[in-house]
Protein backbone atom coordinates (compact mmCIF):
# COMPACT_ATOMS: atom_id res chain seq x y z
CA UNK A 1 0.00 0.00 0.00
CA UNK A 2 1.53 3.25 -1.09
CA UNK A 3 0.84 6.74 0.17
CA UNK A 4 0.82 10.10 -1.51
CA UNK A 5 0.32 12.51 1.33
CA UNK A 6 0.53 15.70 -0.68
CA UNK A 7 -1.91 16.26 -3.50
CA UNK A 8 -2.38 20.03 -3.60
CA UNK A 9 -5.86 21.27 -4.35
CA UNK A 10 -5.62 24.84 -3.17
CA UNK A 11 -4.82 26.21 -6.59
CA UNK A 12 -7.52 24.15 -8.27
CA UNK A 13 -10.11 25.46 -5.87
CA UNK A 14 -8.75 28.96 -6.02
CA UNK A 15 -11.77 30.52 -7.65
CA UNK A 16 -14.11 29.27 -5.02
CA UNK A 17 -11.98 30.32 -2.09
CA UNK A 18 -11.02 33.69 -3.55
CA UNK A 19 -14.64 34.46 -4.08
CA UNK A 20 -15.54 33.67 -0.52
CA UNK A 21 -12.51 35.51 0.81
CA UNK A 22 -13.65 38.67 -0.90
CA UNK A 23 -17.08 38.44 0.60
CA UNK A 24 -15.71 37.88 4.08
CA UNK A 25 -16.11 41.45 5.24
CA UNK A 26 -19.81 41.60 4.65
CA UNK A 27 -21.11 38.11 5.10
CA UNK A 28 -18.85 35.94 7.18
CA UNK A 29 -21.41 33.12 7.32
CA UNK A 30 -20.89 32.44 3.61
CA UNK A 31 -17.32 31.41 4.27
CA UNK A 32 -18.18 27.80 4.89
CA UNK A 33 -19.42 27.08 1.42
CA UNK A 34 -16.84 26.77 -1.28
CA UNK A 35 -18.25 25.94 -4.63
CA UNK A 36 -16.17 23.73 -6.85
CA UNK A 37 -17.05 23.96 -10.48
CA UNK A 38 -17.80 20.83 -12.44
CA UNK A 39 -14.55 21.18 -14.37
CA UNK A 40 -12.53 21.37 -11.19
CA UNK A 41 -14.16 18.26 -9.79
CA UNK A 42 -13.52 16.49 -13.08
CA UNK A 43 -9.85 17.49 -13.03
CA UNK A 44 -9.49 16.14 -9.51
CA UNK A 45 -11.26 12.93 -10.50
CA UNK A 46 -8.88 12.32 -13.40
CA UNK A 47 -5.95 13.01 -11.11
CA UNK A 48 -7.23 10.51 -8.58
CA UNK A 49 -7.73 7.96 -11.36
CA UNK A 50 -4.16 8.50 -12.48
CA UNK A 51 -2.82 8.13 -8.95
CA UNK A 52 -4.79 4.92 -8.47
CA UNK A 53 -3.48 3.60 -11.79
CA UNK A 54 0.07 4.35 -10.67
CA UNK A 55 -0.55 2.30 -7.54
CA UNK A 56 -1.31 4.73 -4.75
CA UNK A 57 -3.89 3.64 -2.20
CA UNK A 58 -3.95 6.54 0.26
CA UNK A 59 -4.23 10.06 -1.07
CA UNK A 60 -4.09 13.14 1.14
CA UNK A 61 -5.46 16.32 -0.37
CA UNK A 62 -3.49 19.31 0.73
CA UNK A 63 -4.65 22.80 1.48
CA UNK A 64 -1.92 25.38 1.87
CA UNK A 65 -2.17 28.45 4.06
CA UNK A 66 0.35 31.27 3.97
CA UNK A 67 1.96 32.83 7.00
CA UNK A 68 -0.73 32.08 9.53
CA UNK A 69 -4.02 30.36 10.08
CA UNK A 70 -6.58 33.12 10.29
CA UNK A 71 -9.78 32.02 11.99
CA UNK A 72 -11.76 34.84 10.38
CA UNK A 73 -10.94 34.13 6.76
CA UNK A 74 -9.97 30.47 6.80
CA UNK A 75 -12.13 28.23 4.64
CA UNK A 76 -11.85 24.49 4.84
CA UNK A 77 -12.09 23.71 1.13
CA UNK A 78 -11.42 20.01 1.61
CA UNK A 79 -14.54 19.36 3.65
CA UNK A 80 -16.69 20.46 0.77
CA UNK A 81 -14.51 18.71 -1.78
CA UNK A 82 -14.29 15.19 -0.40
CA UNK A 83 -18.01 14.28 -0.53
CA UNK A 84 -18.05 15.26 -4.20
CA UNK A 85 -15.35 12.82 -5.18
CA UNK A 86 -16.43 9.37 -6.26
CA UNK A 87 -15.74 6.65 -3.72
CA UNK A 88 -13.33 3.98 -4.87
CA UNK A 89 -12.82 0.66 -3.21
CA UNK A 90 -9.47 0.35 -1.52
CA UNK A 91 -8.62 4.01 -1.86
CA UNK A 92 -8.60 6.35 1.09
CA UNK A 93 -8.77 10.13 0.96
CA UNK A 94 -7.29 12.21 3.74
CA UNK A 95 -7.30 15.91 4.45
CA UNK A 96 -4.14 17.79 5.14
CA UNK A 97 -3.41 21.36 6.11
CA UNK A 98 -0.03 22.92 5.37
CA UNK A 99 1.00 26.21 6.89
CA UNK A 100 3.89 28.02 5.26
CA UNK A 101 5.88 29.89 7.86
CA UNK A 102 8.04 32.96 7.28
CA UNK A 103 9.21 35.97 9.28
CA UNK A 104 5.68 37.16 9.83
CA UNK A 105 4.66 33.91 11.46
CA UNK A 106 7.42 33.90 14.05
CA UNK A 107 5.15 35.45 16.66
CA UNK A 108 2.47 32.87 16.14
CA UNK A 109 0.69 31.33 13.24
CA UNK A 110 -2.65 30.29 14.52
CA UNK A 111 -1.98 26.76 15.79
CA UNK A 112 -3.47 27.63 19.16
CA UNK A 113 -6.21 26.16 21.28
CA UNK A 114 -8.57 28.90 20.14
CA UNK A 115 -8.38 27.50 16.62
CA UNK A 116 -8.62 23.86 17.65
CA UNK A 117 -12.05 23.45 16.11
CA UNK A 118 -10.73 24.87 12.85
CA UNK A 119 -7.87 22.40 12.72
CA UNK A 120 -9.77 19.40 14.03
CA UNK A 121 -11.33 18.26 10.70
CA UNK A 122 -7.92 17.83 9.08
CA UNK A 123 -6.29 14.43 9.30
CA UNK A 124 -2.77 15.78 9.01
CA UNK A 125 -1.12 19.08 9.80
CA UNK A 126 2.13 20.04 8.12
CA UNK A 127 4.45 22.99 8.55
CA UNK A 128 6.76 24.50 5.96
CA UNK A 129 9.33 26.56 7.84
CA UNK A 130 11.37 29.02 5.79
CA UNK A 131 13.33 30.69 8.58
CA UNK A 132 15.56 29.37 11.33
CA UNK A 133 13.19 30.57 14.07
CA UNK A 134 10.15 28.95 12.57
CA UNK A 135 12.12 25.77 11.91
CA UNK A 136 13.02 25.46 15.57
CA UNK A 137 9.43 26.28 16.50
CA UNK A 138 8.17 23.57 14.19
CA UNK A 139 10.66 21.02 15.53
CA UNK A 140 10.37 21.76 19.23
CA UNK A 141 6.97 23.22 20.08
CA UNK A 142 4.64 21.90 17.48
CA UNK A 143 5.65 18.26 17.53
CA UNK A 144 4.63 17.81 21.15
CA UNK A 145 1.54 15.64 21.50
CA UNK A 146 -1.61 17.72 21.66
CA UNK A 147 -4.64 18.27 19.52
CA UNK A 148 -2.61 20.68 17.41
CA UNK A 149 0.45 18.59 16.72
CA UNK A 150 2.03 19.16 13.34
CA UNK A 151 3.38 15.78 12.35
CA UNK A 152 4.88 16.68 9.01
CA UNK A 153 7.76 19.08 8.52
CA UNK A 154 7.92 19.85 4.83
CA UNK A 155 11.04 21.83 4.04
CA UNK A 156 11.16 24.08 0.97
CA UNK A 157 13.57 21.97 -1.06
CA UNK A 158 13.64 23.99 -4.26
CA UNK A 159 14.86 27.23 -2.69
CA UNK A 160 18.39 28.21 -3.81
CA UNK A 161 19.86 27.17 -0.50
CA UNK A 162 18.08 25.93 2.54
CA UNK A 163 17.77 29.27 4.31
CA UNK A 164 18.93 27.82 7.61
CA UNK A 165 21.12 25.14 9.03
CA UNK A 166 19.37 21.89 9.91
CA UNK A 167 20.60 21.54 13.45
CA UNK A 168 21.00 17.99 14.57
CA UNK A 169 19.47 18.57 17.99
CA UNK A 170 16.33 20.08 16.50
CA UNK A 171 15.95 17.32 13.96
CA UNK A 172 16.53 14.67 16.59
CA UNK A 173 13.94 16.19 18.91
CA UNK A 174 11.40 16.36 16.13
CA UNK A 175 11.99 12.74 15.18
CA UNK A 176 11.83 11.68 18.80
CA UNK A 177 8.48 13.39 19.16
CA UNK A 178 7.21 11.46 16.16
CA UNK A 179 7.36 14.09 13.44
CA UNK A 180 8.54 13.18 9.97
CA UNK A 181 10.38 15.10 7.30
CA UNK A 182 8.80 15.25 3.91
CA UNK A 183 10.46 15.16 0.52
CA UNK A 184 8.26 16.27 -2.35
CA UNK A 185 9.42 14.65 -5.55
CA UNK A 186 7.80 17.34 -7.70
CA UNK A 187 10.99 19.36 -7.34
CA UNK A 188 13.05 16.62 -8.98
CA UNK A 189 10.76 16.35 -11.98
CA UNK A 190 11.07 20.10 -12.36
CA UNK A 191 7.40 20.83 -12.55
CA UNK A 192 5.71 24.06 -11.71
CA UNK A 193 5.24 22.97 -8.14
CA UNK A 194 2.63 24.31 -5.84
CA UNK A 195 2.04 27.78 -7.17
CA UNK A 196 0.24 28.81 -4.03
CA UNK A 197 3.55 28.55 -2.22
CA UNK A 198 5.48 31.70 -2.80
CA UNK A 199 8.79 30.05 -2.03
CA UNK A 200 8.99 27.79 -5.02
CA UNK A 201 11.63 27.83 -7.70
CA UNK A 202 10.77 25.84 -10.79
CA UNK A 203 12.83 24.80 -13.77
CA UNK A 204 16.49 23.86 -13.95
CA UNK A 205 17.81 25.67 -10.89
CA UNK A 206 14.90 24.32 -8.88
CA UNK A 207 15.93 20.78 -9.77
CA UNK A 208 19.52 21.35 -8.73
CA UNK A 209 18.43 22.90 -5.46
CA UNK A 210 16.16 19.96 -4.86
CA UNK A 211 18.96 17.42 -5.18
CA UNK A 212 21.16 19.38 -2.81
CA UNK A 213 18.49 20.04 -0.21
CA UNK A 214 17.00 16.57 -0.32
CA UNK A 215 20.44 15.06 0.21
CA UNK A 216 20.85 17.34 3.19
CA UNK A 217 17.56 16.18 4.65
CA UNK A 218 18.58 12.56 4.16
CA UNK A 219 21.92 13.28 5.79
CA UNK A 220 20.62 14.95 8.93
CA UNK A 221 17.83 12.46 9.50
CA UNK A 222 20.07 9.48 8.70
CA UNK A 223 17.19 8.03 6.75
CA UNK A 224 14.84 7.81 9.72
CA UNK A 225 11.46 9.45 9.60
CA UNK A 226 11.46 10.46 5.96
CA UNK A 227 8.32 10.35 3.89
CA UNK A 228 8.19 11.03 0.20
CA UNK A 229 5.11 12.49 -1.37
CA UNK A 230 4.08 14.27 -4.51
CA UNK A 231 3.26 17.91 -4.19
CA UNK A 232 2.61 17.74 -7.91
CA UNK A 233 0.45 20.30 -9.65
CA UNK A 234 0.58 19.15 -13.28
CA UNK A 235 -0.85 15.71 -13.95
CA UNK A 236 2.08 14.68 -16.12
CA UNK A 237 4.51 15.13 -13.24
CA UNK A 238 3.14 12.24 -11.22
CA UNK A 239 5.32 9.19 -10.86
CA UNK A 240 4.67 5.65 -9.69
CA UNK A 241 5.68 4.83 -6.12
CA UNK A 242 8.41 2.39 -7.09
CA UNK A 243 9.98 4.87 -9.49
CA UNK A 244 9.94 7.44 -6.72
CA UNK A 245 11.52 4.91 -4.39
CA UNK A 246 14.38 4.43 -6.84
CA UNK A 247 14.74 8.18 -7.21
CA UNK A 248 15.00 8.55 -3.45
CA UNK A 249 17.56 5.78 -3.25
CA UNK A 250 19.73 7.89 -5.56
CA UNK A 251 19.90 10.41 -2.73
CA UNK A 252 21.98 7.97 -0.77
CA UNK A 253 19.25 6.09 1.04
CA UNK A 254 19.24 2.34 1.32
CA UNK A 255 16.68 0.59 -0.86
CA UNK A 256 14.54 -0.66 1.99
CA UNK A 257 14.38 2.75 3.63
CA UNK A 258 13.54 4.34 0.28
CA UNK A 259 10.68 1.88 -0.06
CA UNK A 260 9.49 2.50 3.49
CA UNK A 261 9.45 6.23 2.83
CA UNK A 262 6.33 5.83 0.73
CA UNK A 263 4.83 2.81 2.45
CA UNK A 264 5.28 2.07 6.14
CA UNK A 265 6.54 5.41 7.47
CA UNK A 266 3.53 7.37 6.19
CA UNK A 267 1.28 4.59 7.39
CA UNK A 268 2.46 4.91 10.95
CA UNK A 269 2.36 8.68 10.53
CA UNK A 270 -1.32 8.63 9.62
CA UNK A 271 -2.01 6.49 12.66
CA UNK A 272 0.02 8.77 14.87
CA UNK A 273 -1.88 11.74 13.54
CA UNK A 274 -5.07 10.16 14.81
CA UNK A 275 -3.78 10.60 18.33
CA UNK A 276 -4.43 14.31 17.95
CA UNK A 277 -8.00 13.48 18.81
CA UNK A 278 -7.08 11.81 22.07
CA UNK A 279 -5.71 13.20 25.31
CA UNK A 280 -1.94 13.60 25.09
CA UNK A 281 -1.70 11.11 22.28
CA UNK A 282 -2.93 8.21 24.40
CA UNK A 283 -4.66 5.74 22.14
CA UNK A 284 -6.71 3.84 24.69
CA UNK A 285 -7.63 4.14 28.31
CA UNK A 286 -6.70 0.93 30.09
CA UNK A 287 -9.32 -0.08 32.63
CA UNK A 288 -8.59 -2.29 35.58
CA UNK A 289 -11.31 -4.92 35.87
CA UNK A 290 -11.13 -6.61 39.27
CA UNK A 291 -13.17 -9.80 39.45
CA UNK A 292 -15.02 -8.89 42.64
CA UNK A 293 -18.13 -10.65 41.39
CA UNK A 294 -16.80 -13.84 42.91
CA UNK A 295 -16.28 -12.15 46.26
CA UNK A 296 -19.77 -10.75 46.28
CA UNK A 297 -21.17 -14.21 45.83
CA UNK A 298 -18.82 -15.55 48.45
CA UNK A 299 -19.88 -13.26 51.24
CA UNK A 300 -23.53 -14.28 51.63
CA UNK A 301 -22.98 -18.01 51.02
CA UNK A 302 -19.41 -19.15 51.51
CA UNK A 303 -18.48 -22.24 49.52
CA UNK A 304 -14.84 -22.52 50.50
CA UNK A 305 -12.67 -24.70 48.27
CA UNK A 306 -13.51 -24.26 44.59
CA UNK A 307 -14.26 -20.56 44.52
CA UNK A 308 -11.10 -19.76 46.47
CA UNK A 309 -9.13 -21.27 43.63
CA UNK A 310 -11.34 -19.56 41.20
CA UNK A 311 -10.70 -16.21 42.76
CA UNK A 312 -6.97 -16.65 42.65
CA UNK A 313 -7.08 -17.79 39.11
CA UNK A 314 -9.33 -14.95 38.18
CA UNK A 315 -6.94 -12.48 39.70
CA UNK A 316 -3.93 -13.80 37.90
CA UNK A 317 -5.70 -13.95 34.60
CA UNK A 318 -6.92 -10.44 34.90
CA UNK A 319 -3.68 -9.02 36.10
CA UNK A 320 -1.84 -10.47 33.16
CA UNK A 321 -4.59 -9.18 30.97
CA UNK A 322 -4.20 -5.72 32.38
CA UNK A 323 -0.47 -5.89 32.02
CA UNK A 324 -0.75 -6.92 28.42
CA UNK A 325 -3.18 -4.20 27.77
CA UNK A 326 -1.19 -1.49 29.42
CA UNK A 327 1.72 -2.42 27.23
CA UNK A 328 -0.14 -2.13 24.00
CA UNK A 329 -1.12 1.55 24.06
CA UNK A 330 1.82 3.76 23.29
CA UNK A 331 3.75 5.15 26.19
CA UNK A 332 5.41 7.64 23.93
CA UNK A 333 4.26 8.93 20.61
CA UNK A 334 7.20 7.15 19.04
CA UNK A 335 5.36 3.88 18.55
CA UNK A 336 1.67 4.45 18.62
CA UNK A 337 0.38 1.61 16.54
CA UNK A 338 -0.88 -1.64 17.91
CA UNK A 339 -1.48 -3.73 14.86
CA UNK A 340 -5.23 -4.00 15.04
CA UNK A 341 -5.56 -0.26 15.05
CA UNK A 342 -3.76 -0.27 11.76
CA UNK A 343 -6.71 -1.88 10.07
CA UNK A 344 -8.93 0.79 11.48
CA UNK A 345 -6.90 3.40 9.71
CA UNK A 346 -7.10 1.44 6.51
CA UNK A 347 -10.84 1.40 6.67
CA UNK A 348 -10.63 5.10 7.17
CA UNK A 349 -12.45 5.05 10.47
CA UNK A 350 -11.02 7.27 13.11
CA UNK A 351 -13.38 6.53 15.94
CA UNK A 352 -12.49 2.92 16.02
CA UNK A 353 -8.95 3.30 17.26
CA UNK A 354 -10.00 4.14 20.78
CA UNK A 355 -12.75 1.54 20.89
CA UNK A 356 -10.65 -1.22 19.46
CA UNK A 357 -8.09 -1.27 22.19
CA UNK A 358 -10.78 -1.55 24.83
CA UNK A 359 -12.47 -4.36 23.04
CA UNK A 360 -10.42 -7.21 24.36
CA UNK A 361 -10.69 -6.58 28.04
CA UNK A 362 -14.31 -7.20 29.00
CA UNK A 363 -14.73 -10.14 26.67
CA UNK A 364 -11.72 -12.01 27.93
CA UNK A 365 -12.68 -11.34 31.54
CA UNK A 366 -16.01 -12.81 30.76
CA UNK A 367 -14.36 -15.87 29.32
CA UNK A 368 -12.26 -16.50 32.37
CA UNK A 369 -15.30 -16.11 34.63
CA UNK A 370 -17.37 -18.42 32.52
CA UNK A 371 -14.71 -21.08 32.41
CA UNK A 372 -14.45 -20.96 36.19
CA UNK A 373 -18.11 -21.77 36.45
CA UNK A 374 -19.15 -18.82 38.56
CA UNK A 375 -22.90 -19.02 38.80
CA UNK A 376 -24.04 -15.51 38.27
CA UNK A 377 -26.59 -15.56 35.50
CA UNK A 378 -27.54 -11.92 35.49
CA UNK A 379 -24.07 -10.53 35.41
CA UNK A 380 -22.92 -13.01 32.86
CA UNK A 381 -25.74 -12.23 30.51
CA UNK A 382 -25.11 -8.57 30.96
CA UNK A 383 -21.53 -9.10 29.99
CA UNK A 384 -22.58 -11.22 27.09
CA UNK A 385 -24.74 -8.39 25.92
CA UNK A 386 -21.82 -6.04 26.20
CA UNK A 387 -19.71 -8.45 24.24
CA UNK A 388 -22.27 -8.66 21.50
CA UNK A 389 -22.56 -4.95 21.45
CA UNK A 390 -18.84 -4.64 21.07
CA UNK A 391 -18.88 -7.19 18.32
CA UNK A 392 -21.55 -5.28 16.52
CA UNK A 393 -19.55 -2.16 16.87
CA UNK A 394 -16.51 -3.85 15.40
CA UNK A 395 -18.56 -5.37 12.61
CA UNK A 396 -20.16 -2.11 11.74
CA UNK A 397 -16.85 -0.38 11.54
CA UNK A 398 -14.89 -2.85 9.53
CA UNK B 1 34.47 -16.35 -15.06
CA UNK B 2 31.29 -14.51 -14.25
CA UNK B 3 28.72 -13.80 -16.87
CA UNK B 4 27.66 -10.25 -17.67
CA UNK B 5 24.51 -9.40 -15.76
CA UNK B 6 21.73 -7.14 -16.88
CA UNK B 7 18.57 -5.61 -15.61
CA UNK B 8 15.49 -5.48 -17.79
CA UNK B 9 13.08 -2.65 -17.28
CA UNK B 10 9.54 -2.97 -18.55
CA UNK B 11 8.37 0.61 -18.91
CA UNK B 12 4.89 1.82 -19.68
CA UNK B 13 4.58 5.34 -21.04
CA UNK B 14 1.33 6.91 -19.97
CA UNK B 15 0.43 9.74 -22.29
CA UNK B 16 -1.45 12.57 -20.74
CA UNK B 17 -4.22 14.00 -22.83
CA UNK B 18 -4.65 13.06 -26.43
CA UNK B 19 -2.09 11.03 -28.26
CA UNK B 20 -0.78 13.11 -31.14
CA UNK B 21 2.11 11.10 -32.55
CA UNK B 22 3.21 7.51 -32.22
CA UNK B 23 6.57 6.93 -30.66
CA UNK B 24 9.23 4.50 -31.71
CA UNK B 25 12.18 2.84 -30.06
CA UNK B 26 14.73 5.26 -31.51
CA UNK B 27 12.99 8.28 -30.05
CA UNK B 28 12.85 6.61 -26.67
CA UNK B 29 16.55 5.79 -26.79
CA UNK B 30 17.43 9.35 -27.76
CA UNK B 31 15.27 10.82 -25.02
CA UNK B 32 16.71 8.41 -22.48
CA UNK B 33 20.24 9.31 -23.49
CA UNK B 34 19.48 13.00 -23.12
CA UNK B 35 17.90 12.36 -19.74
CA UNK B 36 20.92 10.44 -18.43
CA UNK B 37 23.36 13.10 -19.65
CA UNK B 38 21.23 15.95 -18.42
CA UNK B 39 20.46 14.60 -14.98
CA UNK B 40 23.50 12.52 -14.15
CA UNK B 41 26.21 13.84 -16.41
CA UNK B 42 28.68 12.45 -18.91
CA UNK B 43 30.32 10.10 -16.44
CA UNK B 44 27.02 8.38 -15.71
CA UNK B 45 26.30 8.11 -19.43
CA UNK B 46 29.68 6.49 -19.82
CA UNK B 47 28.71 3.94 -17.19
CA UNK B 48 25.49 2.88 -18.87
CA UNK B 49 26.15 3.68 -22.55
CA UNK B 50 27.62 0.32 -23.51
CA UNK B 51 24.71 -1.73 -22.24
CA UNK B 52 21.70 0.56 -22.58
CA UNK B 53 19.36 -0.55 -25.35
CA UNK B 54 15.67 -0.35 -26.06
CA UNK B 55 14.95 -3.96 -26.91
CA UNK B 56 11.31 -3.73 -27.74
CA UNK B 57 8.61 -1.11 -28.13
CA UNK B 58 4.95 -1.54 -28.82
CA UNK B 59 3.24 1.63 -30.06
CA UNK B 60 -0.23 0.22 -29.38
CA UNK B 61 0.24 -0.31 -25.68
CA UNK B 62 3.20 2.10 -25.27
CA UNK B 63 5.35 -0.49 -23.60
CA UNK B 64 9.12 -0.70 -23.89
CA UNK B 65 11.66 -3.22 -22.70
CA UNK B 66 14.95 -1.56 -21.83
CA UNK B 67 18.15 -3.39 -21.03
CA UNK B 68 20.93 -1.99 -18.90
CA UNK B 69 23.94 -3.38 -17.06
CA UNK B 70 23.09 -4.37 -13.54
CA UNK B 71 25.79 -2.29 -11.89
CA UNK B 72 24.30 1.02 -12.86
CA UNK B 73 20.70 0.18 -13.46
CA UNK B 74 19.49 2.58 -10.80
CA UNK B 75 20.94 5.47 -12.81
CA UNK B 76 19.12 4.34 -15.91
CA UNK B 77 15.96 3.81 -13.90
CA UNK B 78 16.29 7.27 -12.38
CA UNK B 79 16.76 8.73 -15.84
CA UNK B 80 13.60 6.95 -16.99
CA UNK B 81 11.74 8.40 -14.03
CA UNK B 82 13.00 11.89 -14.71
CA UNK B 83 11.89 11.82 -18.34
CA UNK B 84 9.12 14.30 -18.83
CA UNK B 85 8.61 14.34 -22.56
CA UNK B 86 9.59 12.38 -25.64
CA UNK B 87 9.55 14.15 -29.01
CA UNK B 88 7.78 17.11 -27.50
CA UNK B 89 5.01 15.10 -25.92
CA UNK B 90 4.40 15.04 -22.17
CA UNK B 91 4.20 11.56 -20.71
CA UNK B 92 4.57 9.64 -17.49
CA UNK B 93 7.06 6.79 -17.52
CA UNK B 94 5.95 4.00 -15.27
CA UNK B 95 8.28 1.07 -14.61
CA UNK B 96 5.92 -1.88 -14.46
CA UNK B 97 8.47 -4.59 -13.91
CA UNK B 98 12.17 -4.98 -13.22
CA UNK B 99 13.79 -8.32 -13.77
CA UNK B 100 17.17 -9.95 -14.00
CA UNK B 101 16.48 -12.16 -16.98
CA UNK B 102 14.87 -11.45 -20.31
CA UNK B 103 12.51 -14.38 -19.77
CA UNK B 104 10.67 -12.67 -16.98
CA UNK B 105 10.66 -9.34 -18.76
CA UNK B 106 8.97 -11.13 -21.66
CA UNK B 107 6.40 -12.78 -19.43
CA UNK B 108 5.64 -9.50 -17.69
CA UNK B 109 5.35 -7.70 -21.03
CA UNK B 110 2.89 -10.27 -22.37
CA UNK B 111 0.84 -10.08 -19.20
CA UNK B 112 0.90 -6.30 -19.26
CA UNK B 113 -0.22 -6.21 -22.89
CA UNK B 114 -3.17 -8.38 -21.99
CA UNK B 115 -4.08 -6.09 -19.12
CA UNK B 116 -3.95 -3.03 -21.32
CA UNK B 117 -6.11 -4.70 -23.95
CA UNK B 118 -8.58 -5.72 -21.24
CA UNK B 119 -8.71 -2.09 -20.13
CA UNK B 120 -9.32 -0.94 -23.71
CA UNK B 121 -12.10 -3.46 -24.05
CA UNK B 122 -13.68 -2.43 -20.76
CA UNK B 123 -13.68 1.18 -21.91
CA UNK B 124 -15.22 0.21 -25.26
CA UNK B 125 -17.95 -1.73 -23.45
CA UNK B 126 -18.17 -4.49 -26.03
CA UNK B 127 -20.22 -7.67 -25.48
CA UNK B 128 -18.56 -10.79 -24.12
CA UNK B 129 -17.66 -12.76 -27.24
CA UNK B 130 -17.11 -9.73 -29.45
CA UNK B 131 -14.28 -10.23 -31.95
CA UNK B 132 -12.01 -7.25 -32.34
CA UNK B 133 -8.60 -6.47 -33.75
CA UNK B 134 -6.99 -6.81 -30.34
CA UNK B 135 -6.88 -10.60 -30.55
CA UNK B 136 -4.66 -10.41 -33.61
CA UNK B 137 -2.57 -7.77 -31.87
CA UNK B 138 -2.12 -9.91 -28.79
CA UNK B 139 -1.05 -12.93 -30.84
CA UNK B 140 1.37 -10.91 -32.87
CA UNK B 141 2.87 -9.02 -29.94
CA UNK B 142 3.25 -12.24 -27.98
CA UNK B 143 5.19 -13.74 -30.89
CA UNK B 144 7.33 -10.63 -31.18
CA UNK B 145 8.12 -10.54 -27.51
CA UNK B 146 8.92 -14.23 -27.35
CA UNK B 147 11.27 -13.85 -30.30
CA UNK B 148 13.44 -11.40 -28.37
CA UNK B 149 16.96 -12.63 -27.84
CA UNK B 150 19.30 -11.79 -25.04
Amino acid sequence: MFFDLNVPVSDLGLQGSVHSKKSKGKQPQQLHSVAFTLAQIKAIETRVDLLVHLGYAVIAFNQTVDKRLDPKSHVNILDSLLPQIRKRTGVIFLKRLTITLDEDSEKGFGLTNANASLVEPYDLIALTPTTATTFSLACLTHTLPSSLTAHVISLPLTLPRLPFHLKHTLVRTALKNGAVFEINYAGAIGGDGDTSQMNHVSGESGKRNWWAAAREVVRVTKGKGIIVSGGVVTDADHRAPKDVGNLISLLGLARNIAHDASASVPKSLVLRAQTRRTYRAVLSEPRLVVPNRAEEILDPAPTPQPTGDARDEGHSVNLSQVQNDSQSPPTSSENPAPHNVLNAAVSGNRKRSSDQAELDLPTSTHHSMASLGVSDGGEASQKKKKKNKNKEKAGGNS
Amino acid sequence: MVRFKNRWLLVEFIQSGTQTATLDGKQIYAALKQSVIHNFGDAAWGAVAMSLTVKYFSPTTNVAIIRVARDHHSIAWGAVTLLTSIAGQRLIPNVVHLSGTIKHAQLAAIQHNRQVVARFRALANTPAMYQDSYDAFLDQSTKEIEALQD
